[in-house]
């Protein structure tokens, strides 16, 4: 649809004028038809919906057993009881699972609508174009909208709906609204749709108006850790997930030539999406080779060590993930810090009409701790400014600040063992342990905890001799923390067309064994190098491994034998046997569009306005399989709950029990895993492939052998689904020590057998199993609940059948 | 939340605070019982499954003691990795791999038919498991299967179990001794 804009006056009419905002044409200028749900509303998917949570049961561990929203409250509800409003433990549950993720899809649309204004103000109205390697461009908006964008504002559509989307599922939460729990889980995915829509706006926007690499995998490497960043200058650091503002600092430094002066690290996902800025050097208004000039100082779970290492200068806070003591933390360091947006004020005095020159005197003189500025430029030529000319200010407060050694052990004569701290330390850290060891003179103890500590400072806050817990770590740590260099990809984006059309036949028949998304936060169960080893195991099996924000961020912390981090082992492409970062948490989106592409380039599916086909098609054929190693914001749930909608399994990790729900399929009933072969549209009963669509694992080993397990599909071929059950028998055999209880339900010809473990499992089937094999042919007689058919169609929407009438 | 008589042996009964202090659910919290009374509620049931995790990698010894009670006849659930303690110690009679979380939306089912196919359970025992996962998987069964019994012979006050001991995270010994008494009670 094309909108002309113009007004005009009507003639010979006096002091009439007549203002039309806009003209809209009904001239379609894409070639595909319309799909059946364009815009769909809150019910229109609800079948599709049913259709996931009648295979995955919807599975509750409430976290507490009471309601308290309305006044009848608080009301018991164990034992799946009703409160006074009628709603019982299922539907209160469901209730609290909607909110959580529609505050995740917020937090991201808010992200995209404020970058909206933002692109438009200060790039105006730019052509959307993604290159020409990249020509499914915004498949989410496209699958879910029907239309293409073709410009920034035409973005604007697709986040008016959304918004009105959102506004109709809150509502939905209020007391005495919706009740049912399978509903309120239809919502929830409704907003888990909308949250991967509004991450596909935010990165789109962003990729375009700051002219981030658009699919290369050769994205350049930047220097992460904070021991990149130079101490010898004024250390800016760009906390939370919103580029505008530090953006402009990175603009201002550079047009005044002051990176001499001056260092810019990101924490959070600011800090992948400033390494991205104009690498590719197109036609943007801004300077060219801007992104690796900033530096990634780190992931947000390692905030509380980096602040207290004493580097930074300056922090400027945007949106998303920052601790919310913040401003008490960088106060007691005589930190500056400036707030860029609404969404995060603390406080702090809005300056944002003030001039440079005044808010920088009172931020270098510590009159303020902070102040907020709600205009990009101005916050960035501040935080710039404030930077350099408070360094030599605080170099007081740096050394006050940083434990000595005789304080150190003084805090650690305090302490009475008494354990507090472990009771409420997520990994559980024997806190008193390695006190005692460090008594002895032993600081490795602590040290060996450093990157398990996820640094929630839970411990300081119980303690009831008021040892400062984070301080004993930072003591302990503190040659690394300052020394820490590493290298990472920057955010390369989305997957190329063509990269799908190399990939999409090997991951539909299975020969690439599967695609692991690896993404989310630093709520690690037993720390960060779980996210480098995961990624290295699946790399090395041949699998896609793609990643982003914070997780990406963790896993190039960790070097090989040969001194090399993950992004130097393996190639970033979107390929077997290749780790690909797509960008920062918003760029999430590069992943299930990738899943789409697949159904759409490689298929030749029409995605226009058709989200369950597309999704149909994912879960049936597309083995790809997230995992949320470290989530811990209600915006992993919510992303996890889109991926879900999509047909895309997810593992998270034991902390994620606390987003109460989960879906899960049941193996042993056979009447829930029946398909449509779409050929003749004739049932047939396939193997649990993928068994769940949430799965929350104990342990990285556990979840490791059922990553391999989600990335079985029906629509494997025989190659594909040995390749597959070798990694998974593999797996089982390296963590546990033996064969999976349940490989055998995966087997449907003799073919699908791994080589390595191929006599041992015959025998098995026809000892345990009862499974009849003609040795000869090295075939099976009787067993498999279905034959290998390559042919096979499998779909769980009725009007895909093929059949001719 | 003491349980009122306390049999002689080792006091589990002490320190009835969710390990994780926030864990408080609502009006429903577990009791803490000693290890004979325990013992004999296992005893007493008709189904019966310990379940394992694999913080017992985190103190080997457990994995012996469990190897004990599967002696006993108390079939096991081993959970994440966990099979592979038993594995190496040459242990598999009734040990059967399976993650936690399928596990528990099994058991939250009544026509599930069990691990060995023999019907659903109506006791399972936790033991060396996460905290905050067991803590969880326990709420789900707490609020959607309450024909289970709840019961927890880990070194934490499990809040939403039915029957628990108190904490004794940091009593390794006593906890030892209190397992031993369970093994020793069931051997009867």
């Amino acid at each position: 649809m094309v909108k002309t804009e113009g007004n005009f006056a009507v003639e010979d009419m006096k002091n009439v004028q007549i203002n039309i905002g806009a003209v809209v044409k009904e001239e379609d200028q894409w070639d595909k038809p319309m799909g059946p749900f364009p815009k769909p509303g809150v019910a229109t998917l609800r079948n599709w919906d049913y259709t996931i949570m009648n295979r995955y049961k919807i599975m509750y561990a409430p976290a507490d057993d009471t309601c308290t929203l309305c006044t009848y409250g608080p009301c018991d509800l164990t034992a799946n009881i009703k409160g006074a409003c009628g709603i019982n433990m299922e539907g209160y549950s469901g209730k609290i699972v909607l909110i959580a993720v529609l505050m995740g899809c917020c937090a991201h649309a808010a992200h995209g609508r404020h970058l909206y204004h933002w692109c438009l103000e200060k790039f105006g109205n730019m052509k959307f174009d993604m290159g020409d390697e990249i020509l499914v461009d915004s498949p989410i908006y496209q699958t879910i909208i029907g239309q293409k964008p073709t410009d920034l504002k035409g973005f604007g559509e697709g986040l008016a709906y959304l918004e009105e989307e959102v506004v109709q599922l809150v509502a939905a939460t209020h007391t005495g609204q919706e009740a049912f729990y399978k509903d309120f889980e239809s919502k929830a995915l409704h907003a888990g749709m909308m949250d991967l829509l509004g991450m596909e706006i935010c990165d789109m926007l962003q990729i375009v108006a700051y002219d981030m690499p658009r699919g290369a995998a050769d994205a350049p490497l930047v220097e992460i850790g904070m021991g990149t960043l130079d101490q010898n200058k004024g250390v800016l650091i760009a906390y939370g997930h919103n580029l505008a503002a530090g953006a402009e600092a990175m603009i201002y430094a550079e047009n005044n030539n002051l990176w001499d002066k001056v260092d810019i690290g990101g924490v959070c996902c600011t800090a992948i999406d400033l390494t991205r800025i104009t690498e590719t050097g197109r036609d943007s208004t801004i300077p060219k080779n801007l992104g690796p000039r900033a530096k990634v100082a780190g992931a947000m779970g390692w905030w509380r060590k980096m602040v207290r290492s004493g580097v930074m200068d300056c922090i400027m806070i945007d949106e998303q993930c920052v601790f919310c003591d913040v401003l008490e933390d960088s106060k007691k360091r005589k930190i500056p810090v400036i707030a860029t947006t609404d969404k995060i004020m603390l406080g702090l005095d809005d300056r944002t009409n003030d001039t440079v020159d005044s808010i920088v005197a009172d931020l270098v003189s510590f009159k303020v701790p902070g102040v907020a500025i709600l205009d990009p430029t101005k916050a960035g030529e501040v935080a710039i400014k404030t930077a350099i000319a408070v360094k030599p200010l605080r170099a007081e407060a740096k050394t006050q600040n940083k434990m000595t050694e005789q304080q150190f052990k003084e805090a650690l004569d305090k302490c009475t063992n008494c354990n507090q701290c472990a009771f409420v330390c997520p990994p559980h850290i024997r806190i008193s342990n390695l006190i005692a060891e460090a008594k002895k003179g032993n600081l490795e103890a602590f040290s060996g905890m450093y990157e398990i500590c996820v640094g929630c400072q839970r411990c300081e806050e119980v303690c009831p001799q008021g040892i400062n817990i984070m301080d004993l770590y930072e003591f302990a740590n503190r040659q690394y923390i300052g020394t820490q260099k590493f290298l990472m990809r920057a955010g390369r984006g989305p997957a190329r067309d063509t990269e799908i059309r190399s990939v999409g036949a090997p991951i539909v028949l299975g020969t690439i064994p599967g695609v692991i998304a690896l993404v989310g936060c630093s709520n690690y169960p037993k720390g960060t190098k779980e996210a480098y080893d995961m990624a290295r195991e699946f790399a090395n099996r041949g699998y896609i491994v793609v990643t982003s924000g914070c997780m990406a961020m963790d896993m190039s912390l960790y070097k090989d034998e040969d001194g090399k981090t993950i992004w130097e082992q393996f190639p970033g492409g979107f390929d077997g046997r290749n780790v690909c970062n797509v960008g920062s948490c918003v760029a999430n989106a590069n992943i299930a569009d990738a899943a789409i592409k697949v159904a759409t380039i490689f298929a030749g599916r029409n995605h226009r306005a058709n989200f369950d086909d597309m999704a149909d098609y994912i879960l049936s054929k597309v083995g790809a399989c997230g995992v949320a190693w470290g989530p811990y914001s209600q915006k992993a749930a919510s992303i996890a709950t889109g991926c879900n909608r999509l047909g895309i399994p997810v593992v998270v990790q034991p902390h994620s029990v606390m987003y109460r729900r989960s879906f899960m399929g049941r193996a042993d009933k056979p009447e829930d895993w029946m398909v449509i072969d779409a050929r003749d549209g004739k049932m047939q009963q396939i193997e649990p492939a993928p068994e769940a669509m949430l799965y929350i694992a104990e342990t990285a080993e556990e979840a490791m052998i059922e990553m391999a397990k989600l990335c079985f599909r029906p629509s494997d071929n025989s190659m594909g689904r040995s390749i597959k059950l070798s990694h998974y028998c593999d797996l089982s055999m390296k963590y546990c020590g033996k064969l999976p209880d349940d490989w055998h339900i995966f087997v449907r010809d003799a073919k699908d057998l791994p080589i390595t473990f191929k006599d041992q499992m015959m025998k098995e089937l026809e000892s345990k199993h009862g499974w009849k094999v003609d040795w000869k042919a090295k075939k099976f007689l009787s067993g498999p609940l279905r034959p290998a058919d390559v042919s096979f169609d499998p779909t769980n929407i009725a009007r895909k059948i093929r059949a001719k009438k | 939340m003491a349980a009122e008589t306390k049999p002689k042996g080792i006091d589990t009964t002490k320190n009835p605070v969710p390990f994780e202090m926030a864990q408080i659910p609502g009006p429903e919290m577990a009791k803490t019982y000693m290890p004979k009374v325990i013992a004999a509620i296992i005893k007493k049931s008709n189904r019966p499954l310990l379940v394992v995790g694999a913080e017992l990698f985190d103190d080997p010894v457990m994995f012996d003691k469990m190897i004990e009670l599967g002696k006993a006849g108390l079939p096991i659930a081993a959970t994440a990795h966990s099979v592979k303690g038993f594995v190496e110690r040459g242990y598999q009679d009734n040990v059967y791999q399976i993650g936690l979380h399928p596990l528990t939306n099994y058991l939250r089912f009544p026509d599930w038919k069990g691990l060995d196919g023999k019907g659903q359970y109506d006791t399972v025992i936790f033991m060396g498991i996460f905290y905050k996962f067991a803590n969880a998987m326990f709420a789900t069964l707490k609020h959607f299967n309450r024909d289970i019994k709840r019961v927890s012979i880990d070194r934490y006050y499990h809040v939403n179990a039915n029957m628990t001991f108190g904490n004794m995270a940091f009593n390794p010994n006593d906890y030892h001794a209190a397992v031993d008494e369970i093994i020793a009670a069931l051997k009867k």
